[in-house]
Parts: C-alpha cells; structure tokens; sequence
C-alpha cells in the first residue's frame, strides 16, 4: 500500500513537472512526455511483471490528472507495459544505448499518437520529428546520469 | 533475476483492458459523459490548491506583512492594480475610446431605444491551462463570476480589455468557458462594408480562427489586415463587435479559400473579465 502511495505520489509529481516543462519546449517544438518515461522505466526496472489492471489505473489517474482524453493514456500505458513485460528478458542482452534507443522512439511514438489525438487539426511532422530526437537525447543523458549518479540515492518502487 | 514473458491468461487481460481503453476514449470523443467527472476534479484541483495556499502561504505572507512595511505597500499596490483593471472594465462597455463597438453610438442608441439590454457582470479567471491553449485544439478556461446571481450564464458572452474572449458554455462551481479558439467554436463574422459573411471556426492555434468560404459564392475581395466584426447572426454575440483582423488568405482550391483572421483579444492577459449577458 505504502509502495503504491509512493508511485502514485511519484506520478503526480512528475506530471507536475511535465506539465510545467511542456509549456517552456513548445517554443522549440519539444514535447518531452516525462510522465510517459517515468511509468516505462518503472515497468522496464520492476522485478516482476507489471499487471494489466495497474497499467490500466496508472493510465486512467494520469489521463485524469493531465485533463486528456479518457483512455489516451491507458491504451498506451497498456500497450508499452505488454511490449516491456514481453520483452524484458531480451532487454537484458541489450546495450544502454538500444535500450536508450528504444526508450527515445517509444517516447516519440507517445507524442504522435497524443498529437493525433488531442492535436489533430495542427499536427505537425516538425515537432514529431524535432521531439523524436530530443527524446533520444534525453534517455542517453538520463542513463548517463544514472550510471554516475551514487547508487545510494536511488528510489526504491 | 529472471521475467517470466506474459502467460495467454495475461495476453488476453491486456488485449481486454487495451479495447476497454479504446472504447473509453472513443465515448470521451465522440460524447461529453466524462465531462462531470474532469470538472469535478479540476474543482477539487483548483479547491484544494486554494485551501492548501490559503493554510500554508498565505500565514507565512501575513507573518512576513507585519514583520515588513514594503510588502503592505505591495499588498496595497495589488489591491489598486486590481481596482483599476476592474474599473477598465467596469467602463469598458460605455467608454467612448474602446474598440468593442464599430459603432460608438450604439451605446447610447442601445440605452435611449431600450434596444439591448448591457447588462454584465465581473469574473474572475480561475483556472487555464496555457499548455492546452498552446499546443492543443481544446482550449477552454474555468471563471469565476462576483456577485453571482440566480441567473443561468450559460451562452453569456465573455470579454476582458481587449475584446471577446468566448462564450459560456457549463456551469458547476465555476463557469466553463469555450475560447474562440477552441476547434469546437463557431463564430459568424463579417466585414465592415456587411457585403460578406462567414463562419469562423476555432483554429486550435492560440491567437487565431479561420473563415472557410466558397469564392465562387462570396465574390467579394478580402485583403490583409481588413477588420472583421461579429455579424450577430448566431444568437450568442452581439452584432458590430470587433473581433480582429486579417493575418493571411490562402486559396486551397477554386472553391474553398481559408483566411486566418488574428483575434485582438488574448485570454492569457489579465485576470479579470466582463460576463454579458444579451
């Protein structure tokens, strides 16, 4: 329960600073959908397999809290959880920079599937394209941080 | 330690859940059912984000006022920033120097003649999401409206200093407001010399509307930075208001030209707005 509260609260949090953050990148055509990454690497590092139903809840609280569609979120919070849960052994043959790679291009398929939905009438191939690699680029940095970053600090989901 | 890969009995829960979310998002498309329950928590959002200010900043601010006399002078001077930008508005209407009417007689007509009735009340912005306002097609606002009274302001026109921001369109605890912007809106238009109509609809783009129109129908020449007016044909806005002007015309076939008209009004700018109801 305690651990459930504690990635709830992680969630709002990050969803927070997504938000905050959006506003400043869309000048620059970046959409970095940090709330997305959060739940993906916690799917990706958990020790077992992520349940359908808590995907489903952390999609549906997130959709309710970022004022998106109903379901946007879900399916892929759904989706990506099956893919990451299907492919986690594979993972681990994996170098840091596919597993970046995979991460980056995840992260770019979420924006265009939300700018399809949410964003229809403007959606544009330059912010798509521009995001993809600033999405890539992110997930490098964050894995460089991680494997500099003190292990100690660390959260434990 | 090792994953074991999802058994059938979990394939089959994921492809539930996943068609149950697609069904979710297409009811929320296509219908408003979910709109109580996201009103219901942007009211709990903007509530206890009042309360949680109202208990943790605003006593270490009173503490801070007493202990300093230039944050009072700052207090004070928010008050009278406040006053004055409410009684910009208050005179908004009745002013001879604004831009809301093309016809700065109208008021006086309009009060001798008994013609409309000007009757507006004060709200204050509760909540806007810039993001969605910048990035997005749905762009709404919540207000809150002074002095409320037993009156449904469902369809009042909303205005700040600069001119028509939206309309009404839900009410709960505070009022929901669809911005001009918004794809979902509609306004008819016209131009000056009333020799040609249109629809204009939201762009989604923060700032602007299009006006689609057929130029084998309407064979009147529109030109750049030429000022459109509300034509008051809806029902909902009053007629002769000034909404903004021309920015570009582009011909997308010898039946459809699009031109995007830069509206004078941007909701981002003040707190404070004038709720009419005509």
């Amino acid at each position: 329960m305690v651990s459930f509260l504690k990635r709830l609260f992680l969630i709002i949090f990050i969803n927070f600073i997504d938000q905050n953050i959006t506003l400043l990148f869309s000048k620059i055509f970046i959409i970095i959908p940090l709330t997305f990454l959060a739940f993906s690497f916690y799917v990706y590092k958990s020790y077992k397999n992520i349940s359908p139903l808590e995907a489903f809840s952390f999609g549906f609280f997130v959709d309710l809290i970022s004022d998106s569609y109903f379901g946007l979120n879900t399916i892929i919070y759904c989706s990506t959880t099956y893919f990451i849960n299907q492919n986690a052994n594979s993972f681990k043959l994996f170098s840091y920079l596919q597993i970046c790679l995979f991460f980056g291009l995840s992260a770019s398929a979420y924006v265009g599937f939300s700018q399809l939905i949410i964003n229809l009438y403007n959606f544009s191939y330059e912010t798509l394209l521009v995001s993809s690699f600033a999405n890539i680029i992110f997930c490098f940095l964050i894995a460089l941080i991680a494997s500099y970053f003190p292990k100690r600090f660390s959260i434990k989901l | 330690m090792a994953r074991a890969a999802p058994t059938f009995g979990q394939k089959l829960s994921f492809i539930f859940f996943i068609t149950l979310g697609s069904l979710i998002l297409y009811i929320d498309i296509t219908s408003n059912n979910f709109q109580s329950i996201k009103n219901g928590f942007k009211s709990f959002k903007i509530s206890s984000f009042y309360i949680a200010k109202e208990i943790s900043i605003e006593p270490l601010k009173s503490i801070l006022s007493h202990s300093k006399s230039k944050s009072q002078l700052v207090m004070e001077n928010k008050n009278l920033r406040e006053a004055l930008e409410l009684s910009y508005l208050n005179n908004y209407l009745i002013s001879k120097e604004n831009i809301f009417f093309k016809d700065k007689e109208i008021i006086k007509k309009a009060y001798n003649e008994n013609k409309y009735k000007f009757e507006y009340d004060i709200a204050y912005l509760k909540s806007i999401d810039p993001n969605m306002y910048k990035c997005c097609d749905q762009h709404r606002m919540f207000i809150e409206i002074r002095q409320n009274t037993d009156n449904s302001y469902v369809e009042s026109i909303v205005f700040n200093t600069e001119g028509l921001v939206g309309q009404i369109i839900g009410e709960s605890k505070f009022y929901e407001v669809l911005l001009l912007t918004d794809i979902s809106h509609s306004l008819p238009i016209k131009l000056n010399s009333s020799e040609f109509f249109c629809n204009a609809k939201g762009s989604g783009r923060s700032g602007y509307i299009i006006c689609t129109y057929n130029p084998l129908v309407w064979t009147k020449e529109v030109k750049e930075n030429q000022i459109f007016y509300t034509s008051g044909l809806g029902g909902i806005y009053p007629k002769d208001i000034e909404v903004g002007y021309v920015s570009s015309i582009e011909a997308v076939d010898s039946t459809q030209t699009n031109i995007e008209i830069k509206l004078l009004a941007n909701p981002l700018n003040g707190n404070v707005f004038g709720v009419l109801s005509y």
